[in-house]
């Protein structure tokens, strides 16, 4: 099917079209006096990022604690939050995307151009975890066995003896340098090797008798007459200096004295208390919160964080100031207390004011998260890889001219073993080039490494489909066809083994895009990319030009040119 | 070329070279690399001035805490870079080994250059930590002012004597999740050739029924897939070459290639058949369509391989030992579509007519 004057006609000006306009898309730069640069400059290659350099995280969600629905649902929000954090870092084009790989829930996370990592992952992996806590009623102490009891009995009856020995030693009559005493008797572990110096304390953090003995009994430079017994054991207390001062929140004047105390440590009758967490959980936190700021206090001018409740929170945190008057709330961060206000009244109208020795950057920075929001689970760093710029500057560079003298290599054997059939190979192959590039772009496809290297293996494959057409011709024209039939048959005869053997590297191109990482898409994706449009420059493009060639009877006639 | 003819010079040369790959693949094993196993891979570049290659590295890096270094192996790369590879780490982990590594380095900076700035030390913390600018007041007198860096402690400093080029740390449940993807992704490209292959011979029965060209296309691309493996079993005893998800990669574009030759020859059979089984054996038409495809499966794996030979030369450290499998790939798909699966064929049909008879 020889095709008619006029069609082929059309036919050369579409393809000389198509090549003006993906040549001009593939180009890079082109120069302003190219027609319409400034519209062709706009398409940019996406670079990978092995190539550009930069981060791609992988993180797995710990859903453990949710179920199946609600984990889907809750990877979403992580997804949302992370996009957040990393907009906030300034990263151009970041990547954000869910990966579940069966019961695995991941997220992927791409940074382009990012190469601090440890400041990104912190960025992101750092869920600001507010919580609010209660005071924890103390469990039940361990009863003791009778013979226990005596025991302890007997040891408090000497740790008394020895405290009256003490005191004995510090009362004036003696003379002996209070501190130095506490320094060598004293089994208070804070106080001792400072001589049992307290500093200024106030009469509400010291348990009762300590205080009642210190402020009620105590003149300035005197020494408690007698033992003071509280839970922790027998004191002996010197007051040093008394003086007022003023509460920084309340402005209201109290007494503060400066103490020194000995102390002989007994052991309770009822028996130890087991350890506990003196917090309780309460169920407020992060997941309630409708938003935060920055505020200032009144008086001081210091850095507050104010948190406005939703519905529910503002509800739960009216219930828990009500239960709690005179006690105090805990507020937690990441299982830091940062503040423990005692509470003064039931708050109602779901708001509360963190305050905490906040500097504002701190302040600020706090609110941003928390308005960034909490992550609803917690997801953990499964896999990580980092690009340089320098590595990825050189595997451009690299790729282009391996690119380069692949081509040249391949037009070389081309022109050696086809002559002038070869040169037209070689630009339909400049025209494939053109347009596997441009498509590149406008798709876009991210190329990457692999990605450049199964371009590059297309180029190899791209002349397939000319070297079967040209063997086809050389047969033909050996076997003393004229030129015209002889591109016709070769042609028509060609096409049954151009299709059958790129179906084959398409299937394997198909399941690698399927099945890939990122890395093999990349490769697959070109590759695939590659083969059809070098289908259609290697049947439509090379054609043309070989019928081209064939009008001009002199060319027809050398059949040398042609491999013949 | 008599190819048919001298078959079993062919045959036993393919046997000899699968029979030593299944024996390298078994002696040696695998050398399976941090894609499927997890582990962390980082590279870095050393400070040009300091004196160091791979055995003080271990060695520094074994001294040190992490008891992810305990297994830890250094191969050079280059005048100046190496590559460490070790268990998969956390950010912080890693950071404190690159950190410990720098320290290290920078002890054995020799004594004269450590007056220099050190590698890509930014100017400004020179004049960030304290130093002193003259100036002069309104009177003329000179005036010192301190310069102060206004948040010292917000840039915590990198490494000064040596660059990370690229650091990865894959968890071992991605590693063995990604081999157990790599095995679905062989059997399903396995799964689609042999489709394809009994869908492309569908119609040949005469005298070669088609699903024997199906097996012997699967015959040919089980060798082009062996032997490359076998090379790779041999590099990873040799050189510490690892197979990562790149050689699989690899393999299964070998799959597609190989069976894309085999194809072509056994499309010319087809064609011939159709044309000359009157007059001819079954043996000279064979031979025929492989001699009239061989120039074209020359030529075609020719460009591909120079394409190959030339990202293996100039692209870079990264897909070096890919483009290697590859080309390993495309010079046995090539010997096996021309020099094993049409002699195959011959050497069946006989076979069978034999039994016939």
């Amino acid at each position: 099917m020889t095709a008619s004057r006029q069609q082929l006609w059309t036919l050369f000006l579409l393809v000389v079209i198509l090549g003006f306009v993906s040549g001009s898309i593939a180009v890079e730069q082109m120069p302003s006096w190219w027609p319409a640069s400034n519209w062709f400059n706009r398409f940019r290659a996406h670079l990978g990022l092995d190539l550009q350099g930069g981060a791609h995280l992988l993180y797995e969600a710990d859903t453990s604690q949710v179920t199946r629905e609600d984990a889907e649902s809750a990877l979403a929000g992580v997804r949302d939050v992370i996009e957040k954090r990393v907009n906030a870092l300034g990263v151009s084009e970041p990547v954000v995307q869910t990966a579940n790989a069966g019961s695995h829930l991941r997220i992927i996370v791409e940074l382009a151009g990012v190469f601090d990592v440890n400041e990104a992952i912190e960025a992101i992996g750092a869920t600001p975890l507010l919580e609010f806590k209660t005071e924890a009623v103390p469990p039940a102490p361990d009863p003791l066995n009778d013979a226990q009891l005596a025991q302890r009995k007997e040891f408090n009856q000497e740790q008394q003896t020895k405290a009256q020995e003490t005191l004995a030693r510090v009362q004036e009559a003696s003379g002996e340098n209070f501190a130095e005493v506490a320094t060598e008797v004293s089994e208070d572990p804070g106080s001792a090797a400072n001589g049992g110096d307290l500093g200024f304390v106030r009469r509400e953090v010291v348990v009762k008798a300590f205080g009642d003995a210190l402020f009620d009994q105590l003149t300035d430079g005197d020494i408690t007459p007698d033992l003071v017994e509280t839970e922790f054991g027998y004191h002996i207390i010197q007051r040093l200096e008394s003086r007022t001062a003023t509460d920084e929140t309340t402005n209201e004047p109290y007494e503060e004295a400066h103490a020194r105390h000995i102390l002989l440590r007994t052991k309770p009758l009822e028996g130890d208390v087991p350890e506990y967490d003196p917090w309780a959980a309460t169920g407020l936190g992060g997941r309630q919160l409708k938003r935060s700021e920055v505020q200032f206090d009144q008086y001081t001018g210091t850095a507050e964080v104010g948190l406005t409740f939703d519905d529910e929170g503002g509800n739960l945190f009216e219930t828990l100031t009500e239960a709690n008057i005179g006690k105090r709330i805990g507020i937690f961060l990441d299982g830091n207390l940062i503040s423990a206000p005692v509470v003064q009244q039931k708050i109602s109208g779901g708001t509360a004011v963190i305050t905490g020795n906040f500097t504002i950057p701190d302040a600020r920075q706090l609110v941003e998260r928390l308005n960034a929001g909490a992550l609803p689970v917690p997801i953990n760093l499964v896999s990580q890889q980092t690009v340089g710029p320098t590595l990825g500057a050189a595997s451009v560079r690299q790729s282009m001219s391996a690119g380069l003298i692949g081509f040249a290599l391949v037009a070389l054997v081309m022109l050696i073993i086809y002559r002038a059939a070869g040169l037209l190979a070689v630009v339909a192959l400049l025209f494939y080039t053109a347009l596997a590039f441009a498509f590149f772009k406008l798709i876009p496809v991210t190329l990457t490494l692999a990605g450049i290297a199964g371009f590059l293996l297309s180029i190899g494959l791209a002349v397939d489909a000319n070297v079967l057409i040209f063997e086809r011709l050389r047969e033909e024209l050996r076997e003393g066809e004229a030129f015209h039939n002889a591109v016709r048959e070769a042609f028509a005869r060609a096409w049954n083994s151009i299709r059958d053997s790129n179906v084959s590297t398409l299937i394997t191109c198909i399941i690698l895009a399927w099945f890939g990482t990122s890395v093999i898409k990349g490769f697959a994706i070109t590759l695939g990319l590659g083969v059809l449009l070098s289908m259609f420059s290697a049947i439509i493009v090379t054609r043309l030009l070989v019928e081209f060639a064939g009008k001009s009877s002199w060319l027809a006639d050398k059949k040398w040119l042609w491999g013949g | 070329m008599n190819i048919i003819q001298n078959r079993n010079f062919y045959f036993a040369l393919s046997g000899l070279l699968v029979a030593g790959s299944i024996v390298a693949i078994a002696v040696y094993g695998l050398r399976l690399g941090i894609d499927f196993t997890g582990g962390a891979l980082s590279e870095i570049t050393v400070d040009s001035r300091i004196a160091a290659d791979a055995g003080i590295i271990t060695q520094a890096l074994i001294a040190g805490e992490s008891p992810a270094l305990d297994s830890v192996r250094v191969q050079p790369t280059g005048a100046h870079g190496f590559l460490l590879r070790f268990k998969s780490v956390s950010e912080q982990e890693h950071h404190s080994i690159i950190m410990a590594l720098d320290a290290f380095l920078g002890e054995l900076l020799p004594a004269e250059e450590e007056t220099d700035v050190p590698l890509e030390q930014p100017d400004v913390d020179a004049a960030a930590s304290g130093a002193v600018v003259d100036a002069v007041d309104s009177g003329g007198n000179p005036v010192a002012i301190d310069v102060v860096a206004s948040e010292p402690e917000a840039q915590p400093a990198g490494p000064e004597f040596l660059t990370e080029d690229r650091f990865e740390s894959i968890g071992p449940v991605i590693g063995s999740e990604l081999a157990q993807k790599s095995m679905y992704a062989i059997v399903a490209v396995l799964i689609g050739i042999i489709t394809y292959i009994a869908w492309a011979f569908r119609k040949v029965a005469e005298p070669v029924s088609s699903w024997k060209y199906g097996v012997t296309a699967i015959i040919a691309l089980a060798h082009d897939v062996i032997i490359p493996t076998g090379v790779f079993a041999v590099l990873g005893a040799v050189l510490g070459i690892e197979i990562d998800i790149l050689f699989v990669t690899a393999l299964l574009t070998i799959l597609g290639f190989s069976v894309n030759d085999t194809i072509v020859v056994f499309d010319r059979t087809r064609e011939n058949l159709a044309r000359h089984h009157h007059k001819h054996e079954f043996t000279w038409i064979v031979e025929k369509s492989v001699n009239e495809t061989m120039r074209r499966s020359l030529f075609t794996s020719l460009t591909t391989f120079v394409v190959l030979c030339s990202i293996f030369l100039y692209g870079g450290d990264s897909v070096k030992y890919f483009v290697l499998a590859l080309m390993i790939g495309v010079i046995v798909g090539t010997y096996s579509s021309i020099f094993l699966a049409s002699p195959l064929l011959v050497v069946w049909e006989q076979w069978s007519r034999r039994q016939g008879n």
